[in-house]
């Protein structure tokens, strides 16, 4: 591949359509061998309003993912600890924003093809070379290559400390299990959860994975009838210190060594936490360990899935009728 | 399907109600954007495009006599309000009055939510010495729907015109020589009619009267397009399914759910929708009975296109399926 130079990268973040990229993500880009084509890729954009380009900047995020391949050229998956919270602190905007997957699809396809690859790219098989699924170039937000990093920092940020990000980070189960649980929406549980996670890799506890998927699991589905917002009080994130915070985030340049410090929009109360944390604990030591399948490359990475919270138990599974 | 609990729950109604919405703290918002008995709250106004965030005021009714006979305490209302695409998730606990009734207040932030925010009520107490246990939910949440001026529940499919020779959409290009095509990659299916393909037939789509051939032209035609709609919106809604950790497949959101629940009755006839959905993705992973399977999805589709005769009419309809109504 022709490697990605400063003259391809537009100066300022747009959206581009879920519709576009499917046109033209093709094998050849996934593996990387070729760049995706930016001027027909461009054509499809849609600018944001102008009055906001100071902060859609993209030169300070492709810096941050250069120094990231650089910093974690032999262990890519280390990579995501560090970036989510520079990525999070760099690409200051609302959740309502983020909410849209254009900006994902853009910052993939234009800005940052090569660190999709760079980062997801498959070991090569005898039928040819190993790529990087098209979800990480355009996906759900748990599982695109950059929404991933931003919403995990954003869901596992305590106010303004990103500690817990990076904790979090550190399981790659967490980014592809937990991250997508509608129960860590409740900030408390969040940190709960991840507080056990710092506890098992601090312990070096085997199987780290598969001991935070069965938390995970067990969590959700212990929240189908048990309601944590009750359990553990919350208040409600400042909006008005986030939209503080991203205001004087547009001449900003994140620390490289230093953890950037997030919004200050209100930490969760520590005895939130402790409130679920006895619970957590009991749930992880009574929750069996799944084995897990062997499979190869990307898809290593995939783990087992619980599935979305429903009330009660469920007493038939359509598994149960097709034996 | 129905969900068991362990243990004893409410039986009776929960009514939630949204009495006031005031935005930025003061202008009240005209009650014609709330809907009772649709249960959606429309937030777009124009005219006024800029605003922060909007106050509701709740009020809640219980099961008041079962309350006092059950075996429940340190009862409590929390209101819910949460949407998916954003991960947010807001909860205020109502407070009791006199008149039995529960009543409070939530605010939704814009900048938390993009598209259609959810908002329920849950009944909680304490049950044989377990605290925080839900003994109840309401039938059917509200929406707060963000890019709507009318309290509709139900969404149609968009239905768009351009010209792709010539228009500004770049990506239409390649289909210059089609009068029509469906795109189902976004949050809503979308017909894109080609103005610059068939002369005169959006006009003739459009159009409502005419000679009998041409009303007989014009049913054909939006039945094609329509058939066309439900069929990709079917692959779509079947296609990428998750499956949780038995591998069972997941029951997707939005459109897509509307769309499965709608059609899987006729493509695999008798079946519970879980059930069908679970024999389609096997079929589609393994590769057999996926042939055999195409026609009743062809029968499907074709059925639901010529219920209705207009297009706008055929293709309509994706009632974005009640959270807690469909499980």
């Amino acid at each position: 591949m022709r490697p990605f130079t400063s003259g391809d990268l537009p100066p300022v973040f747009a959206l581009l359509p879920d519709a576009a990229v499917a046109g033209h993500l093709g094998r050849s880009i996934q593996a990387g061998l070729e760049l995706p084509p930016q001027v027909a890729l461009a054509r499809a954009c849609v600018a944001y309003d102008e009055s906001t380009a100071e902060r859609r900047q993209t030169a300070p995020v492709r810096d941050l993912l250069d120094e990231a391949m650089r910093r974690f050229a032999d262990d890519r998956s280390s990579a995501d600890g560090w970036l989510a919270p520079r990525l999070h602190a760099t690409l200051r905007m609302t959740r309502a924003e983020a909410a849209d997957g254009r900006l994902w699809n853009h910052l993939a396809m234009i800005v940052a093809p090569d660190y999709v690859v760079w980062r997801h790219k498959g070991a090569d098989k005898a039928e040819g070379p190993g790529v990087a699924t098209a979800a990480r170039f355009s996906g759900p937000h748990y599982t695109q290559a950059f929404s991933r990093l931003w919403w995990a920092a954003e869901l596992f940020r305590d106010g303004d400390d990103y500690r817990p990000v990076v904790t979090a980070c550190r399981v790659q189960d967490v980014l592809n299990t937990t991250l997508r649980l509608d129960v860590i929406d409740h900030r408390p549980t969040a940190q709960a959860v991840i507080r056990v996670v710092g506890r098992l890799v601090d312990e070096g506890a085997p199987r780290p994975g598969d001991r935070v998927n069965a938390l995970s699991s067990a969590v959700n589905a212990a929240g189908s009838t048990l309601m944590y917002d009750v359990l553990a009080r919350d208040d409600a994130p400042d909006p008005d210190e986030l939209l503080d915070w991203i205001e004087a985030g547009k001449s900003e340049v994140v620390d490289w060594e230093r953890l950037p410090e997030g919004p200050s929009d209100g930490r969760v109360r520590p005895a939130a936490v402790d409130a679920l944390l006895p619970f957590f604990e009991k749930l992880l030591e009574e929750a069996p360990l799944r084995r897990r399948k062997p499979t190869e490359g990307e898809r290593s990475e995939a783990a087992t899935l619980p599935g979305p919270r429903a009330p009660g138990v469920v007493l038939a599974k359509p598994s149960d009728f097709t034996g | 399907m129905k969900s068991v609990y362990p243990y004893p729950t409410l039986f009776g109604d929960i009514e939630l109600d949204i009495l006031s919405v005031t935005v930025d703290g003061a202008a009240e918002f005209p009650y014609s954007h709330v809907s009772r008995s649709e249960r959606t709250v429309a937030l777009h106004r124009s005219g006024r495009e800029r605003w922060d965030y909007c106050t509701l005021r709740l009020r809640a009714t219980l099961p008041d006599r079962e309350i006092a006979d059950g075996r429940w305490t340190d009862l409590a209302c929390l209101a819910t309000l949460t949407e998916k695409a954003t991960n947010a998730r807001t909860t205020t606990l109502l407070e009791a009055s006199a008149d039995g009734s529960w009543s409070g207040t939530i605010d939704l932030h814009r900048s938390r939510h993009v598209d259609r925010a959810t908002l329920g009520l849950v009944v909680v107490a304490t049950v044989d010495g377990v605290a925080g246990r839900v003994i109840g939910t309401t039938e059917r949440d509200w929406y707060l729907d963000l890019k709507a001026s009318t309290p509709v529940r139900q969404r149609e499919i968009e239905i768009v015109e351009a010209d792709f020779r010539e228009g500004p959409d770049e990506w239409l290009r390649p289909y210059k020589d089609s009068p029509w095509i469906v795109e189902t990659t976004g949050d809503v299916p979308t017909v894109h009619l080609n103005t610059g393909g068939v002369d005169g037939l959006v006009d003739l789509l459009g159009d409502s009267g005419g000679s009998p051939a041409e009303r007989m032209l014009r049913e054909m035609v939006a039945g094609q397009i329509a058939q066309d709609a439900w069929t990709a919106m079917f692959h779509t809604a079947i296609s990428d399914l998750d499956v949780d950790e038995d591998g069972t497949p997941v029951m997707p959101t939005g459109w897509r759910e509307a769309v499965l629940r709608m059609m899987l009755p006729d493509v695999l006839p008798g079946r519970q929708p879980v059930d069908a959905l679970y024999d389609i993705a096997e079929r589609r992973a393994k590769g057999f009975g996926w042939a055999e399977l195409q026609t009743n999805i062809q029968y499907a589709a074709g059925k639901r296109s010529r219920i209705t005769r207009k297009l706008t009419n055929a293709v309509r309809g994706l009632d974005v399926a009640d959270r807690n109504g469909t499980r």
